[in-house]
């Protein structure tokens, strides 16, 4: 086991390395460099001044000797400074993204389930009742929705019509912190990205619940007089949840990239934001610093994964 | 520079400048003097410190200071854009970055931690991708302003910035113009409509070798119904442009208004043999503008020209790629464009984009265009010095556009502001870059 | 079932439309723009003046083209993925796995930009992009199903009698893992009719003027549509959800008839 870990951690390493050669030669073979992305096209700019702004930046050199540079300066740690932000460090910039990102993350999933678990107990319990169908076609709606349109739509409506939450940001720009600013600059965001999620949850949880009350000790157990309710709570819940359990799980590694859609309409301060931003201002190093980060979680994610099968399984052989 | 001297005279040979320098304090309280200047200018020069200026500034012989709030530069040779590029160039505090070596200044980190000035608000702190802070500046030399902050917010999606400003938590923003259209009528706001300064043209890629019988050109302009698409699509918000520009001084008589007609333009494109230059294979017309309104632009201008046997497919990319593509050699990827150029205030904005000797990578002439009658007529109107002849030179240069179409010229549009009617005192033109046309934001207030 | 009902009407109309409807969906007229529905143009008129109802009919057909060559792709790329993976050994296993894991780490936002960029914009790039971002999740599915059938007696017997990797894909691997793959492609469908309106808002997918529902949709990004002319972003918008959600009905009545267990009654 010691060794599988070790071996599979290395391949991780390598991993993350062909990552950076792929991700360095996509961004290059995209055209505009930073200084194309600098220029406005409307405004006219000497082209001298652009090649000395080139030569700064070192991209005048070729390619695999920036390459190199950069990946001999991340191994020191030192991920470079932010081209588009005025000489940022990177490290800082990106480590500071990932809080938010989890935040917004987290709190979507907590809603997702509790959300999720609860229309899906009523849903099985009530199987093909009024509230069983109404609730699934709700389900189905939400997963069938453009994230953007129920974004861009939310934001509307609650905030600029109804004006029950701010319109963006995460906290109110100025104000001294505080946890009922961050609270309501949180509630509209989070219950966008979690009707997804919840709607998926739901459907698992219907489905995984009536199987398990369809099952033997269930019917002992209803057989024996025990109360519907603590049939459900007591004997059929806590084997129901195993395989929404595995969905909520699965869900994670991903999350850690950011909500592109919600994060860029709510303009919430998090990864996909700033991937998004660094990505149209071609800021190299933000990006590179970020894809990494970001990658080295997936990548952890599933080697834990993978473990944990190795571990639970012993017919998969150690591969 | 210009807002910090409080006079200035130029010697008869036009070698040495004289300035005398406001009373002004920089933000950490220190005076602003004219050891500042003289700081700022030689690091301008410097090209170790990677600066924008070196090249514009080489001219600079000489700066000295008698006492601490004068400067005289000397020049090697008579210059005479030296006073415009001393405006751009933004002046910086001796006191607190003499320390620093040259070639470091450039990356230095209090450029985002503490910037210090000398305007009317002073940076209290920058939140990336969310807000600058800026508080009143309780030494400014016109007085104290009269908000106690001001913060300017960031929105990744315009969309987004639209719904603050009608949720009532920004006072002020730049607006689309389809957007702004949605404040009509709405008294808790005052829309704030201007010139934009900015020609929009179909760009004619003069070296892919389709565009160069000016009857194509001609056909291109006949075929477009530019008064059609300015009343509907643009609700009249735009201004028709029969060259790059429309100030009125500098637009001649008799040009020609190349109405549309597209039986016109079709007996045109027969007359250039169309059918054997292009025919009816697609061409890509390349954009860097992303907003919904170009969208419909684009598509009602393709649906036109496809009438008279032009296919063209529009293609919006974003900016980076846009310059990429169009400061490479690669024509065949910008047969066509759809783009802007400021042309104003200053008319001679357009050189860079017209001029033969402004080809890149030397300058901004994008869609390659060498026509010795219009560069001659940018050099003279460049040129002259007298500002009521100048005018006369630049009708020369619109002229010659009309004529000869370097560009299929379509109009100028307004650029639009929304500012919440709580907002007293507040001045704003919408331009381009924004920078210097900002007036007077230490007046600017909010009704109790 | 109910889905079949649903989609099959929508399909008709998107692909016959051009038999039963006068307008032509890139026809322009400067006069009319922004109009309300009326007798003649059924759900009104966009920007330009072009019939909405037109749009949404050859735009569905742009959607559902993108949606199911994506899905096609990408379903025989996972499928040889994972199968290969599944069957081949060891090292071939573990690198195909890590090309699956090196696709998932890419950031998909740096993968449009650049795919749009090399090929550009337009019905095919977009396919393209939505075929590599989908793939893997089918590989690692196929693989996984087929690690534990490998080790079954019929499998080994069969590479005993020196089947090769051919036949053994065709003859077990395709057979065994057949129901993941209709759900996965049926499910597929409708995550790439989402995933082409998402591109659309990110400013790649099928760019205009050319119609796809994506950037029908994508009219509501202008806060003068989203708030004045709703019904140029609600038809679209209605439409795309109603398909997607008729896909997701027959993917999950395919998934409860491969799977017995899943919901007995």
């Amino acid at each position: 086991m010691l060794q599988y870990t070790l071996r599979r951690t290395a391949v991780g390493l390598l991993m993350l390395l062909a990552l950076t050669v792929l991700i360095f030669i996509m961004l290059r073979l995209a055209p505009g460099d930073p200084i194309d992305a600098y220029i406005n096209p409307s405004v006219p700019m000497s082209a001298s001044d652009l090649d000395v702004l080139r030569a700064r930046l070192g991209l005048d050199q070729p390619l695999p000797v920036q390459y190199f540079a950069r990946l001999g300066a991340a191994l020191r740690g030192d991920f470079g400074y932010s081209i588009q932000r005025g000489g940022d460090p990177v490290l800082p910039l990106v480590l500071s993204r990932i809080g938010p990102t989890i935040l917004l993350m987290v709190s979507g999933l907590v809603i997702a389930i509790v959300l999720g678990i609860a229309t899906g107990i009523i849903s099985a319990v009530r199987r093909n009742q009024p509230t069983d169908i109404s609730l699934s076609i709700m389900a189905f709606v939400g997963i069938s929705s453009p994230a953007f349109l129920t974004a861009l739509l939310g934001l509307y409506i609650f905030a600029v019509t109804l004006r029950w939450a701010p319109a963006g940001g995460m906290l109110t720009p100025g104000a001294p912190f505080s946890f009922a600013d961050l609270l309501a600059h949180l509630v509209l965001p989070a219950s966008l990205l979690s009707i997804g999620h919840a709607a998926l949850i739901m459907r698992y949880m219907r489905s995984s619940l009536l199987e398990v009350l369809s099952q033997d000790y269930v019917r002992t157990a209803r057989a024996k007089g025990v109360r519907e309710f603590w049939v459900i709570v007591k004997h059929a819940l806590r084997n129901a949840l195993l395989p929404v359990i595995t969905l909520i799980g699965s869900t994670i590694g991903i999350a850690i990239g950011g909500a592109i859609f919600i994060e860029s309409i709510f303009d919430w301060p998090g990864m996909g934001l700033l991937m998004i931003n660094a990505v149209s201002r071609r800021d190299y190093p933000v990006i590179m610093c970020a894809t990494l980060l970001t990658g080295a979680c997936v990548i952890l994610v599933n080697l834990l994964t993978d473990m944990a099968y190795a571990a639970v399984d012993p017919r998969i052989k150690v591969a | 520079m210009g807002a910090l001297a409080s006079e200035f005279e130029v010697s008869p040979d036009s070698l040495s400048y004289t300035f005398r320098l406001a009373d002004a304090k920089w933000h950490d309280g220190e005076p602003f003097t004219s050891a500042d200047v003289k700081f700022t200018l030689e690091l301008a020069k410097n090209a170790e410190s990677g600066g924008l200026f070196a090249a514009r500034s080489a001219d600079i012989a000489s700066v000295e200071t008698p006492d601490e709030s004068t400067v005289i530069v000397t020049l090697s040779q008579p210059n005479s854009a030296f006073l415009s590029v001393l405006s751009y160039v933004m002046m910086l505090p001796e006191h607190a970055l003499a320390e620093i070596p040259v070639a470091e200044i450039g990356k230095n980190a209090r450029w985002s931690t503490t910037p210090i000035g000398t305007g009317p608000f002073r940076f209290v702190r920058y939140v990336s991708d969310q807000y600058v802070e800026l508080a009143a500046f309780e030494d400014y030399r016109e007085g104290r302003p009269k908000v106690d902050r001001l913060i300017n917010r960031y929105f990744a999606n315009p969309a987004a910035a639209v719904a603050a400003l009608k949720a009532g938590e920004i006072q002020f923003s730049f607006v689309e113009p389809d957007d702004a259209r949605t404040f009509d009528g709405d008294t808790a706001f005052r829309v704030i409509e201007g010139d934009s300064f900015v020609v929009n043209y179909v760009g004619f890629n003069h070296r892919v070798g389709i565009w160069d019988d000016v009857r194509v050109r001609r056909a291109v302009m006949h075929a477009i119904d530019r008064d059609a698409i300015i009343t509907s699509i643009f609700g009249g918000a735009a201004k028709r442009a029969d060259c790059g520009y429309v100030a009125d001084q500098f637009v001649p008589e008799g040009l020609d208004p190349y109405g549309y007609d597209p039986e016109k333009a079709k007996a045109l494109l027969a007359e250039a043999g169309w059918d054997e230059i292009n025919g009816a294979a697609p061409i890509s017309w390349v954009t860097y503008y992303n907003s919904p309104q170009v969208a419909n632009l684009m598509a009602a201008m393709q649906a036109m020209l496809a009438q008279v046997g032009i296919n063209v497919v529009p293609r919006a990319v974003d900016v980076p790629t846009y310059n990429g593509i169009v400061r490479g050699e690669t024509y065949a990827d910008f047969p066509m464009t759809y783009a802007g150029l400021q042309n104003g205030p200053d008319p001679a904005s357009l050189n860079v984009g017209l001029n033969g000797s402004q080809l890149p990578p030397v300058g901004n002439n994008l869609m390659r265009v060498e026509m010795p009658e219009l560069s001659s007529a940018f050099d003279a109107a460049m040129a002259e010095t007298d500002s009521a002849a100048a005018a006369g030179k630049w009708q020369q240069v619109c002229r010659a556009m009309n004529e000869q179409l370097p560009w299929g010229t379509m109009w100028v549009a307004s650029r639009y502001g929304v500012a919440s009617s709580d907002l007293v005192d507040f001045h704003w033109t919408p331009a381009p870059g924004s920078g210097p046309y900002v007036a007077h934001p230490e007046d600017w207030d909010i009704a109790p | 079932m109910a889905g079949l009902a649903i989609l099959v009407p929508i399909l008709l109309a998107t692909v016959t439309y051009e038999l039963w409807w006068p307008y032509n969906p890139n026809d322009i007229d400067l006069l009319a723009i922004n109009k309300g529905p009326s007798p003649e143009h059924w759900m009104g008129s966009d920007g330009v003046g072009r019939d909405v109802m037109a749009r949404l009919l050859q735009g569905g057909r742009t959607s559902l083209l993108v949606a199911s060559v994506s899905m096609a792709i990408s379903t025989i790329v996972g499928f040889s993925v994972g199968a290969v993976a599944g069957f081949a050994g060891r090292l071939v296993d573990g690198t195909a796995m890590r090309l699956v894991d090196l696709a998932m780490t890419l950031p998909p936002v740096i993968f449009l930009l650049v795919l749009a960029s090399i090929a550009g914009t337009g019905v095919g790039p977009t396919i393209l992009v939505i075929s590599l971002l989908s793939w893997p999740v089918l590989s690692r599915m196929v693989r996984s199903r087929l690690l534990e059938l490998r080790e079954r007696d019929f499998v080994v017997a069969s590479r005993g009698m020196g089947a090769g990797l051919w036949h053994l894909l065709f003859r077990h691997g395709l057979p065994n893992t057949i129901d993941i793959l209709v759900v996965y492609a049926t499910l597929q469908v409708a995550g790439g009719i989402l995933l082409e309106a998402g591109l659309s808002f990110l400013g790649s997918g099928v760019t205009p003027p050319e119609a796809s529902w994506g950037n029908m949709l994508n009219s509501a990004r202008s806060v003068l549509v989203l708030e004045n002319y709703p019904r140029q972003w609600m038809f679209p918008g209605a439409v795309l959800v109603i398909t997607v959600l008729a896909i997701n009905f027959v993917g999950d009545g395919l998934r409860d008839a491969f799977d017995p267990r899943a919901e007995l009654n």
